[in-house]
């Protein structure tokens, strides 16, 4: 795995206006890989999978994605790069159905000046199979819940037939079974269609079992390694600074965050 | 009915209505949507500053109109897109900036200046020949560029930020949209004023927002309501001898009215 680096930050420092995002990350990701993401608010993992995106770019260092700086990527490249962003409250009266949402992802690919094809149709419709939404083709996006609104959106992200998927706090505002459910359907994907993943979460516990790998930013990269080698108390609490326990329970991994006082 | 429409002033008044409700209200689904509404409204005054510069300079207003509102449009939409200022406050600037030029410009005028004022409220019933060959070219080339960059249009309206991670150029579509909503509101000066065009463009395509939950039927509806409402107004203005402007904007203000009580969304506005 570790030959094939299809993402690679390089000392690299992204920087807004008025506040530095990202200090002197050095990270490479492996094609294949599902990656966990984690920090606090305002840590710079939001900004992080931007860069990726070319939407930031770095102000010191680079940030690569297949051998190209990603503020010079091209549409072909973008293509490659199925994004979900953090989810903002969808107009629920926005004139869109599932199949017009799901067909958005291919238009890099059709380009301009052409109009979808049957092809098209033909991978909009796989694609809702595959997040099992092929029942609501017509429905207007507003009208679905939460959860699968969200399914739309990795559909949205899969008709593109991406290498690399950026899925940005993919579960918040689902109500928990669901949030589990669609977590195994991300590690289902990514193991069945072979896509690296870089899922940017608040929540280890229901990540860690999926992952292959989990960095733990805030605005540095603190650590990065399985699971078991990063989640610990002294890494987690300089994060959060907060008290964090760890807790193995039944071959899992725990963490509790917050203001943990011992008796 | 008949005789009405044997007067050539007639015949091109009811053209100009077909084209101007057309680019109007498909151009307003884009304002709804992406809520441009107030940039419409501080384009048209933009335009109309133009037209008292071209009036005062002795050169033809439209050029002057075209100017003035372009500028508008990208000054705004540059400030906003850099984020030095919010859309609604650099709109607001340039929306009493222009009317303080606009009355300036009148001021200095040695004579009154009838046509001024025609811009102003509108009069569909003296469009000339000239007149309606630039509302041709310039709705064909409004209504051309919105079917071929159809698709981007519908991805930066719904999701600007994901549209541009998926390698839509994003940035210059929203410039052309801004640029395109300029030239609606330039053709439709003289015939609805600047002051009234504003509503022709925005209140078809709310109608039309209340009435689907398709983007294309909501272009359908829009242009349908605005083409109607249109040419609704010139025949209401005729027959009652009514100023033109204001009979269409409140017959397509009614018809919202309507479409407000017919819209299955009720209920689903929480």
């Amino acid at each position: 795995m570790k030959d094939n680096v299809i993402i690679r930050f390089s000392n690299a420092t992204i920087a807004y206006q008025h506040r530095t995002a990202l200090t002197n990350i050095n990270l490479e990701i492996y094609q294949g890989e599902f990656l966990g993401i984690i920090g606090p608010n305002g840590s710079g993992k939001t900004t992080l999978l931007k860069s990726i995106l070319g939407l930031v770019r770095p102000t010191h260092g680079t940030v690569q994605i297949f051998d190209c700086a990603c503020h010079k990527l091209r549409c072909h490249h973008k293509a490659r790069i199925g994004y979900i962003p953090q989810k903002g409250q969808i107009d629920h009266n926005f004139p869109v159905t599932v199949m017009e949402t799901v067909m958005m992802g291919r238009y890099s690919s059709i380009g301009l000046f052409r109009r979808p094809s049957n092809d098209d149709r033909e991978l909009v419709k796989k694609a809702l199979v595959e997040v099992e939404m092929d029942g609501y083709t017509d429905a207007p996006l507003g009208h679905l819940s939460g959860g699968q609104q969200q399914r739309v959106l990795i559909a949205r992200a899969l008709v593109q037939q991406p290498e690399v998927l950026l899925m940005d706090e993919p579960t918040t505002g689902i109500d928990t079974p669901t949030q589990y459910s669609m977590i195994k359907l991300i590690s289902n994907l990514q193991k069945n269609l072979k896509l690296t993943v870089l899922l940017v979460t608040h929540d280890i516990n229901m990540i860690s079992p999926y992952v292959d790998r989990m960095a733990l930013i805030n605005t540095q990269l603190h650590a990065i390694g399985t699971p078991a080698e990063v989640l610990n108390e002294k890494v987690l609490s300089d994060i959060y600074g907060k008290q964090v326990v760890v807790a193995t329970r039944s071959g899992g991994t725990y963490v509790i965050v917050g203001d943990y006082h011992h008796a | 009915m008949l005789e009405m429409l044997s007067y050539e002033f007639i015949q091109r008044a009811l053209i100009a209505s077909v084209i101007i409700g057309l680019v109007c209200s498909i151009i307003g689904v884009f304002v709804i949507l992406r809520n441009l509404t107030f940039i419409g409204a501080g384009t048209s005054h933009a335009a109309f500053a133009g037209v008292t510069l071209g009036y005062l300079l002795n050169y033809n207003p439209l050029y002057f109109a075209v100017v003035f509102s372009l500028l508008t449009v990208w000054i705004v939409g540059y400030l906003n897109r850099m984020g030095y200022l919010k859309l609604d406050a650099s709109v607001g600037i340039f929306y009493s900036l222009t009317m303080a030029l606009a009355v300036l410009f009148i001021g200095l005028m040695k004579v009154y200046n009838a046509e001024v004022y025609g811009y102003l409220f509108g009069s569909i019933l003296s469009v000339t020949k000239g007149d309606l060959a630039v509302i041709l070219i310039l709705g064909l080339a409004v209504l051309s560029l919105v079917y071929i960059f159809f698709k981007e249009f519908h991805f930066i309206t719904f999701d600007e930020e994901l549209a541009k991670a998926s390698g839509i150029p994003a940035g210059w579509l929203s410039f052309l949209l801004l640029t395109m909503i300029a030239m609606t509101i330039v053709i439709s000066l003289k015939s609805v004023g600047a002051i009234l065009v504003f509503a022709l463009i925005v209140t078809p395509a709310a109608a039309a927002y209340q009435l689907t939950y398709s983007m294309i039927r909501m272009f359908l509806y829009s242009a349908i309501i605005g083409i109607g409402s249109s040419v609704g107004g010139v025949f209401l203005s005729y027959w009652l001898d009514l100023p033109s402007g204001a009979t269409t904007v409140l017959f397509v203000s009614a018809l919202f009215f309507l479409s407000l009580i017919l819209s299955p969304k009720r209920g689903y506005n929480s």
